[in-house]
């Protein structure tokens, strides 16, 4: 007698122990290990959308805060924006319980293995309807987008690492994590357009004025810690009104980075680690961890998005073999590496 | 402020936490010689208990400084029993011991009950959460940003280790699993859950039968109390609850 026996009568959710392949649990990979992160952030972000702030109305509750992301876009974005805090604010203390439960939902739905595309997949609209409703467009239309604030939305580069970390194998092997999925030449492509866009936008007029750059980090310092309070300060008087200076310092950091996903292993890796460093020094000095601390964030802000993102271009140790492009997985071979992964 | 009936129904939640941490108790048999009781279902119990104290006032029994003692006394024992996980596995018990997440949780809660900054408004001092929907904030926000963050992290691993263990189970099931793999089964769930798994897994490699492999479990009362899902189960409810908690008093 084997023990399918014993493991059959004990809980619902080996009752499928019979039907499933048996394949040892293999280990964690980088693409799950980003996942996770990924699925970590989400968490996050669901618990933070239950604080208390959240649950008010009016112009200095959340309703206020999202109808105020509708000024200056075109007024075919505007509009939605302008109903849809209408609406929650009508209906702010359940509409916010749905999004702070789904947020949490998100996070243990990608962590929990059998769940992981689904969602992944309702991840991917969750954040094009908070990047239109929730962070209108990012700034990317209206002028306030910059790098430094959240640029081009927090929000959207979750559907980005939501679609590179995507379960399933289009290149194999892949020369990085993210080019599993979608294929090297996609995905250094739209690396290079988040971060050439992020180099655009620390150089418009806002950015750039004199004390643009100072004037952004200073204004996060209400409510923080002391200890960050004076690291922020540190950090503008260190810039000071050499906003124009700071701002194309930081735009060609950002275009090195861009390019850097095209060169050789070695400048690639060099490329990354400024890319994290860039995006740690933005997190703790001009967002200011989120804002968490000072205890009215809505999510982490882009850093960590942007330094997880880093991460899923990292080459691995060993080259791959020469990278041969095969045809798109269908659903079930894709499926079957999902769940060998997963 | 987050609405009363959101606190309420994650104190719910812990409340279920605490029954069944108290039913694993009971169903171990504790006043039977050779009983096995662990302490991970003592301290489920306890903190389930404490939390919905603090999540809903009305369900608040003991003061700060008595829940603070326990939780102390918790961390102390956790954290022999890291370092002795340390001792004999290195980093990895950190990441794959059971011991460790108890250890943060354990201190997580000394850290809540002992570093409020304001009594709670309708708790009668004992920190019931008029204390968190009334905006009670904690010393060293910073310290409550980290805990959240671990606890989250913790969750997130525990809950990828449940799903991936489906398959682990199903090799160890059909014979082909060896005592190693169960012996990872007890690594992520514990003792508890482990003793099982491993005496499964190695009965499996020795083509030993069913009931000998029930003899093992010390849940024959209540079979599904034994499920490894339910233990990490209860961690997980506990270290999302523990989080937001933070979170709100930040």
């Amino acid at each position: 007698m084997t023990d399918v026996a014993v493991a059959g009568n004990r809980t619902a959710w080996r009752g499928r122990l019979g039907t499933e392949p048996v394949t040892a649990r293999p280990p964690l990979d980088a693409r799950r290990a980003l996942q996770l992160v990924l699925a970590a952030i989400w968490l996050l972000d669901g618990v933070l959308q239950y604080q208390g702030f959240m649950f008010t109305n009016g112009d200095n509750g959340f309703s206020g805060m999202l109808a105020g992301t509708a000024d200056g876009n075109p007024a075919v974005i505007a509009k939605p924006i302008t109903w849809d805090a209408n609406l929650i604010d009508h209906h702010i203390v359940l509409l916010n319980a749905i999004f702070a439960t789904i947020q949490l939902l998100l996070g243990l739905g990608i962590a929990f293995r059998p769940t992981v595309r689904v969602a992944l997949a309702a991840s991917v609209l969750w954040s094009l309807g908070v990047w239109w409703f929730g962070e209108g467009l990012g700034g990317v239309l209206n002028g306030a987008a910059s790098p430094l604030n959240g640029a081009p939305g927090a929000v959207i580069i979750y559907a980005l690492l939501a679609v590179l970390l995507w379960p399933a194998d289009r290149q194999v092997p892949a020369p990085f994590t993210a080019a599993r999925a979608v294929g090297a030449h996609v995905a250094r492509a739209l690396w290079a357009v988040l971060w050439l866009s992020l180099a655009y936008f620390a150089l418009t007029p806002a950015n750039r004025a004199p004390a643009g750059v100072s004037g952004m980090i200073a204004g996060m310092e209400g409510g923080e810690p002391v200890w960050l309070q004076d690291l922020q300060k540190a950090g503008a008087s260190l810039i000071g009104n050499q906003g124009l200076a700071a701002s194309v310092v930081l735009a060609v950091a950002l275009v090195l980075i861009a390019a850097g996903v095209y060169l050789p292993a070695r400048i690639t890796k060099a490329a990354l680690v400024l890319a994290i460093v860039v995006a740690a020094c933005i997190w703790v000095f001009a967002q200011a961890f989120g804002g968490i601390l000072a205890g009215g964030a809505t999510d982490v802000n882009s850093g960590p998005l942007l330094a997880l993102l880093a991460l899923a271009y990292w080459p691995p140790r060993t080259a791959p073999a020469a990278p041969q492009a095969v045809p798109a997985v269908s659903e079930e071979p894709a499926a079957s590496a999902s769940e060998q992964e997963a | 402020m987050t609405p009363d009936w959101i606190l309420d129904i994650f104190a719910a939640v812990m409340l279920v936490v605490a029954a069944v941490s108290a039913a694993r108790l009971v169903a171990a048999r504790p006043w039977q010689r050779g009983a096995v009781v662990t302490d991970t279902d003592v301290s489920h119990l306890l903190m389930g208990i404490a939390m919905a104290g603090m999540l809903a006032s009305s369900l608040t029994t003991l003061p700060n400084g008595a829940w603070v003692a326990v939780f102390a006394v918790l961390a102390v024992w956790f954290g022999y029993r890291v370092v002795r996980d340390y001792q004999a596995s290195g980093a990895r018990a950190l990441a794959v011991g059971h011991c460790a997440p108890h250890l943060v949780h354990s201190a997580a809660m000394v850290y809540m009950f002992a570093a409020q900054a304001a009594p709670a408004a309708g708790g009668g001092g004992m920190g019931g959460m008029g204390a968190m929907s009334g905006m009670s904030t904690l010393h060293v926000p910073t310290l409550a940003f980290l805990f959240a963050l671990i606890l989250i992290g913790y969750t997130i691993w525990d809950l990828d280790q449940l799903s991936g263990l489906r398959q682990g189970l199903a090799l160890s099931v059909v014979g082909v699993a060896s005592p190693a793999l169960a012996g990872t089964t007890a690594g992520v769930l514990g003792p508890e859950a482990g003793t099982t798994a491993l005496a499964a897994g190695s009965r499996a490699a020795n083509g030993v039968d069913q009931g000998s492999v029930d003899q093992g479990s010390r849940f024959t009362l209540i079979p599904v109390l034994d499920s490894p899902g339910i233990v990490v189960g209860c961690r997980i409810a506990m270290g999302v609850t523990m989080a937001l908690m933070l979170i709100l008093m930040i």
